[in-house]
């Protein structure tokens, strides 16, 4: 009984640590030590359809640089993400402009991607807890829920996840009701030197019915090493132009 | 009866007098009171529908439970022809409200931006004579701004205010504005909250054409509103709802309703005073009375002729009371209606409940004027119920021996 009841514990200690290696796995494969992407957003909503495209620096877990291109109304808008915070400089007004706690789940750009998806995606490794809820073939389900004190925003996420090149096949997003709120969803994947990257990301709020982002990667490079001053708040004005 | 019920009005003064100067200022009173009840409740909520609100406003279906552009009215020049076709409309027109966060070079705030026409806003709204400062119909990127706002921001006619939102398509909105105009209604939120815009300019940078967050229209005559909210709602497309102002300041119309329902209950205890006031002195001038009127019976007079004969002295002195009483009440109420009292500070008080002027004017209704008179009047008849009880209670001999 004594052993049987090891063999629980053990097991249970090696799912949740493989559930969390998957995921660091898929955090890697979509970060790199810095990635560079050009980006295409096609934001479809009730009644309208509209496209944009960005150019997006980042370097580990804290540190991010979006650039807006196009359309022409929007071009140099950019945005920089550091150590949890976010700033936006919008050129039409010459304004930089801190994004406050308040607004971190707004929608971002009018996209169905949040503030708070832009600054803290790395928090899907630290914040959150992983347990895998079952395996069939290569694609694993695993349930993310945030460690204790955590200041995070979501109840609960569930992935699907191909263990083949750790790419995410489906994140479901569950508020603290349990209630699902949004789903995002992974194809398309390609390799790019030795990482795997889903091309076509594609977002869908359950409370908004006609809602869908749709991203394209149309250009990633990996590990290039990329000017610090793309990672300071002068950076927001300098390269908005 | 009646004439031995009027010589004795002359005879027992003390309670006759008590009587008709307690029913004269119970009446007076209520009347008064009643009607700066209603006038001030009247006045609120005046002030609020001239001021923005209209009459009634027609949303799509969802706009008020879930808000958003996805629910915005998306075709105006299918629902506007219906308004100009509908009689009894003093004027219509549709507003686009957006929310953002409007900046100066120091400060921010978010505030309600709202795409108006403004000639037709003159007809249907108070923002023109809101006017403090600079032009009301402003063209181009300028905005008429709440003077709250504009106090928020630090900034004054003729500065740059940046506003970062979104247009209806969700895209990106960040703009500079100039201020060219600013208001003051006097409502606390509406003039700390909002910026206007003429419509023309405002389409072509929430990309809003042809499109509504509601269409407002105010009636000719306040009464027929109902009447015409359920002729328009009938001919409107199935996803668009129309509201009444009932609906659209409900919280300020069950503000009204709680007031005035505590309002009567303070009357009721008044009238409650006044009443057993009459009726104790009734009572202990018709005990005193018991022999007289035991004296009547045993000569012939019937139990019913003795109680008439009560029953006509209250009615003398109601009804000399209440013709005294009706016109000064009536007359007060008219005053001040045309006159309204005064109070320095009062709409700095009560601003958050739509007070917008230190003005507090009555309502002159002569059909409430006759409720009130006739409750007055129904609770003095009332009051002497008891004392006729009481008489008939004694046989004629009892009543001569009766000390």
């Amino acid at each position: 009984m004594k052993k049987i009841g090891i063999l629980l514990l053990l097991s249970a200690l090696l799912f949740a640590n493989e559930a969390e290696d998957i995921v660091r796995k898929v955090d890697h494969n979509m970060r790199g030590k810095t990635i560079y992407m050009q980006l295409n957003m096609t934001v479809k909503t009730k009644y309208h359809q509209r496209s944009m495209e960005m150019k997006t620096w980042s370097e580990g877990k804290h540190k991010s640089f979006v650039k807006i291109i196009k359309p022409s109304r929007d071009y140099g808008i950019t945005f920089l993400s550091l150590n949890g915070q976010m700033w936006q400089y919008v050129p039409t007004i010459e304004r930089i402009i801190k994004i406050p706690p308040s607004m971190m789940l707004q929608n971002w750009m009018g996209s169905d991607i949040t503030n708070d998806d832009m600054v803290k995606q790395s928090s899907i490794v630290d914040d959150y807890s992983a347990k895998l809820l079952g395996k069939k073939g290569s694609v694993a389900t695993i349930e993310l829920t945030p460690k204790p004190n955590a200041a995070v925003v979501w109840g609960k996420i569930v992935s699907q996840i191909d263990t083949r090149h750790y790419t995410g096949i489906k994140d479901v997003y569950y508020d603290e009701n349990g209630v699902k709120v949004r789903m995002f969803t992974y194809s398309q994947v390609k390799r790019f030197g030795s990482y795997y990257l889903p091309t076509v990301w594609q977002v869908k709020p359950f409370n908004k019915p006609g809602h869908l982002t749709t991203l394209h990667v149309k250009e990633a490079s990996y590990d290039k090493p990329i000017d610090p001053a793309y990672f300071s708040k002068s950076a927001l004005k300098r390269f908005s132009r | 009866m009646f004439k031995l019920a009027l010589k004795n009005i002359f005879y027992y003064k003390g309670r006759s007098v008590t009587t008709f100067v307690l029913t004269l200022i119970a009446a007076y009173f209520f009347i008064v009171y009643v009607s700066f009840m209603n006038g001030s409740h009247a006045n609120m909520l005046k002030n609020a529908l001239e001021v923005y609100t209209g009459s009634m406003q027609v949303y799509q279906k969802e706009y008020r439970t879930q808000g958003g552009y996805d629910y915005l009215i998306a075709d105006n020049s299918q629902v506007l022809p219906l308004f100009q076709k509908t009689k009894g409309l003093k004027a219509y027109s549709s507003r686009l409200e957006t929310y953002g966060i409007a900046s100066s070079k120091a400060y921010s705030s978010a505030i309600m931006l709202t795409g108006v026409d403004f000639d037709k806003e003159q007809k249907l709204s108070e923002l023109k004579k809101a006017l403090v400062k600079g032009v009301y119909d402003s063209s181009g990127n300028c905005l008429y701004m709440g003077k709250g706002v504009a106090e928020k921001l630090h900034v004054g006619l003729g500065d740059k205010v940046s506003f970062v939102g979104s247009a209806v398509d969700y895209s990106f909105v960040a703009e500079l504005f100039n201020i060219c105009g600013l208001f003051k209604t006097g409502m606390y939120d509406f003039d700390n909250q909002s910026a206007f815009m003429n419509r023309h300019y405002f389409d072509s940078v929430f990309l809003s054409e042809n499109m509504s967050t509601y269409i407002v229209a105010m009636v000719d005559e306040m009464k027929e509103n109902d009447e015409i909210a359920a002729q328009i709602a009938s001919a409107l497309p199935s996803d668009l709802k129309v509201y009444t102002w009932k609906k659209l300041m409900k919280s300020m119309v069950e503000l009204t309703q709680m007031d005035s329902f505590f309002g009567y209950i303070s009357m009721v205890l008044f009238f409650l005073v006044i009443f057993f006031v009459i009726m104790i002195y009734g009572f202990i001038n018709v005990s005193a009375r018991i022999k007289e009127l035991g004296i009547l019976r045993a000569i012939g007079v019937s139990n019913g002729s003795v109680s008439r004969l009560l029953l006509y002295e209250i009615l003398i002195l109601t009804v000399a009371a209440l013709a005294l009483a009706v016109p000064l009440g009536a007359y007060t109420a008219y005053y001040f209606q045309i006159h309204p009292i005064v109070i320095p500070g009062l709409s700095d008080m009560y601003k958050e409940y739509g007070v917008v002027s230190d003005q507090v004017p009555t309502q002159f209704d002569p059909v409430t004027i006759l409720w009130n008179t006739l409750l007055v009047f129904s609770l003095n008849l009332l009051s002497i119920v008891y004392p006729i009880l009481y008489t008939r209670s004694f046989t004629p001999v009892e009543a001569i021996r009766h000390v």
